[in-house]
């Protein structure tokens, strides 16, 4: 983009050119178009802007967001995960499961006792950590494309985490009567005066953090794009490829198990169709944010946007009570257009 | 070499599978009755396909299917069962139009048919008289829902936080378009309103049955209405049971801050919920009942019995009525005897 503009300062005046003003319009129209969205919503119901709406979008936000920050790692090193939603789904039923109040009277384990929190979210973390690593190998190791080796894992997740929520003795039933200290973790508050802090929203800020600091401050960083942006140029400079991957899908596992267990005590219950279709959610508010399908371009906070951008229509849709089937279609479209213009822009660079 | 020990090792794998997910219990001289459950991992069909597994012990040999929500898998199982030689099938349609298809399948091979929790068009049932169906009235959930939020509304003056003589409230309904939805959500109101009850609707809106839905739902409502709500009706519990996590972390349920919520269906953790306080009824949608009575006529009619001979069961147009009981905290005993 820079490299077609004169090398010499402009006044302020010469930057005002319509061609300018046009192209800036243009590269950021997805983000005019949800600005011109959002005042629309406000319009129809100016109670829109408050803070307790401000609180709850960041709070729906949260786990969303390190779906996001996982996946979108893969997307960098220009493979896509399919299984997210059920990875999703395989966490929150076993961390629900295991986390059930001893007072419940339809436990799935009447006889277990009262763990510490922190021990079933581990495990699950620890399972898709192992799940993610696999498709990390396949994709790795075996060549298969990525939405083929995660499709397929997307599958054979959801089989295993039905055979482990339908059974006796209570069969398909949703795994509820959370233990308190459970859903506290994920539903508490800091509360500053008149501002409720959700923990929900801390740990989606630590996951963010440490995500960014991967991203940015460590080699590890560098070489998830040299391999999504040049493969060929990565082996040669002698970046360990099947290493970064298989790195990148075990570290998006970890965030999915850690997510999932947080949307079980979110939701204070769970079941096997809990996560369903998560990944789509998440993979499109990582291309709304900037990342490329074509891997190697991306940031952090492009993801965080993207989420919240999706999280603030789809509240504000609800919250002025548009019908559920055209907020499909305007998601659709905000997707649509989003890669439209991103593709344009790729377009231009070559 | 290599590549033939992987094609081995993927044939054993998928032969072994296959063997483990082999449900019919093999028993000789028993009839053998061929049952479709439209998704196996429905929570309330779940409890029916239960229901019929202990009906049938030493009774049949039953052929469970699990249609995966997908009515093309669901036909291709039937023409399977038939193959099998079935002497009757329970049907629970993935889609209530496609009754017609079955029928004629079971037409065709001479087979009584017996439809479940998806009711069949009557017309349908009507052209063939080996056709009954064994369910509830969708409605009906409905009318008592409406009936209890009309008694209890009356019963406890303070829920009228407002004191204007209104009941103002929320609804979280099911997938449009769903005939249990449409039906829960027009006769609720509607008997409320007839037990005398004036209401006011502040937001009615679809939460897709789903506890997460209706949880974000409820967060937003809360932020829009704030203490304006006065009553919480749901269409099921899932959501029941979203919107009171949401409740809960609004502030609700603390000191005398309280919220009536009801919901359909007395899943477990809605009666837990109920016996705990946070949630004043539900309606019990008998999955027991209405697996046995399923087993029930399908045995008759593979005997070539009179279909409710020998059983509680009353058949009017073709059909079995299980009713919906109403659970609350006085009677959770009735709701958690589903269970047992």
């Amino acid at each position: 983009m820079s490299e077609n503009q004169p090398k010499s300062p402009k006044s302020l005046m010469e930057r005002f050119t319509k061609e300018n003003i046009l192209k800036f319009v243009v590269d950021n129209a997805i983000f005019f178009i949800l600005l011109a969205l959002l005042a629309v919503i406000i319009a129809m119901e100016p109670r829109f802007v408050s803070l307790k709406n401000l609180t709850n979008i960041l709070t729906q936000s949260s786990t969303r967001v390190i779906f996001a920050l996982g996946v979108g790692t893969i997307i960098v090193t220009k493979g896509t995960d399919l299984s997210l939603g059920r990875q999703v789904g395989l966490s929150a039923v076993i961390s629900a499961s295991l986390l059930q109040s001893a007072e419940y009277a339809y436990r799935m384990y009447p006889d277990l006792p009262a763990l510490p929190i922190i021990l079933p979210i581990v495990l699950v973390m620890l399972i898709t950590g192992f799940v993610s690593l696999l498709n990390g190998v396949v994709v790795a190791k075996f060549k298969v494309d990525p939405f083929i080796a995660t499709l397929g894992m997307m599958i054979i997740i959801y089989g295993i985490t039905s055979i482990y929520f339908d059974r006796p003795p209570y069969g398909a039933q949703p795994i509820g009567g959370l233990d308190a200290r459970f859903t506290k973790f994920a539903q508490g508050a800091i509360e500053i005066g008149v501002f409720r802090l959700p923990y929900l929203v801390i740990y989606a800020a630590i996951a963010t953090a440490i995500m960014w600091v991967l991203w940015n401050k460590t080699k590890y960083g560098k070489n998830i794009f040299a391999v999504g942006g040049n493969r060929e140029a990565a082996v040669v400079s002698g970046v360990n490829v099947t290493m970064v991957l298989l790195m990148t899908y075990t570290l998006a596992g970890l965030l999915y198990g850690l997510g999932g267990a947080l949307e079980a005590a979110r939701i204070g219950s769970a079941t096997n169709n809990t996560g369903n279709m998560y990944e789509l959610d998440a993979i499109a508010a990582c291309i709304v944010g900037g990342l490329s399908f074509s891997g190697g371009i991306g940031t952090i906070s492009g993801i965080v946007a993207g989420v919240l951008i999706f999280q603030v229509i789809a509240y504000g849709l609800s919250f002025i009570g548009i019908n559920p089937y055209i907020q499909f279609i305007i998601k659709g479209l905000i997707i649509i257009t989003a890669v439209a213009i991103d593709n344009r822009k790729n377009i231009k660079k070559k | 070499m290599k590549k033939w020990t992987a094609i081995l090792l993927a044939v054993v794998l998928v032969v072994t599978m296959v063997g483990c997910g082999q449900t019919a219990t093999t028993e000789e001289g028993m009839p053998k009755i061929g049952v479709t459950i439209y998704k196996f991992d429905d929570n309330f069909m779940s409890f029916v396909r239960r229901a019929i597994e202990t009906a049938a012990t030493d009774k049949a040999e039953l052929i469970l299917n699990d249609s995966q929500n997908a009515q093309a898998t669901q036909n291709d199982q039937v023409d399977v069962m038939i193959s099998k030689g079935v002497k009757a099938l329970a049907i629970n349609l993935v889609d209530p139009q496609a009754a017609q298809t079955i029928i004629d399948k079971a037409k065709a091979a001479e087979l009584p048919v017996v439809f479940f929790n998806k009711e069949p068009d009557q017309a349908v049932l009507n052209g063939y008289d080996k056709a009954w169906y064994v369910g509830t009235k969708s409605e009906e959930a409905g009318i008592i829902q409406g009936e209890m939020i009309a008694s209890m509304w009356q019963a406890n003056a303070n829920w009228d936080r407002n004191g204007d003589g209104i009941m103002q409230y929320v609804l979280l309904k099911g997938e449009p378009g769903h005939p249990d939805a449409e039906a829960r959500t027009t006769f609720a109101i509607q008997t409320a309103v007839e037990k005398g009850l004036k209401v006011q609707e502040l937001e009615l809106q679809t939460g897709m049955w789903d506890a997460v839905k209706g949880k974000e739902l409820m967060d937003a409502w809360l932020a829009k209405h704030g203490d304006a709500i006065e009553f919480v009706v749901a269409n099921n519990d899932g959501m029941a049971l979203g919107a009171i996590e949401s409740l809960k972390g609004n502030g609700y349920f603390v000191n005398d801050k309280f919220m009536p919520v009801v919901g359909v269906d007395a899943i477990p953790d809605a009666l837990q919920q109920i016996k705990d306080g946070f949630m004043v009824g539900t309606v019990l949608n008998d999955a027991k009942n209405q697996g046995t009575a399923a087993f029930e006529l399908a045995m008759n009619a593979a005997m070539g019995k009179d279909v409710v001979e020998g059983t509680s069961w009353t058949l009017t147009d073709k059909a079995v009525r299980v009713a919906y009981v109403a659970v609350t905290k006085d009677n959770i005993a009735v709701g958690e005897e589903a269970y047992k």
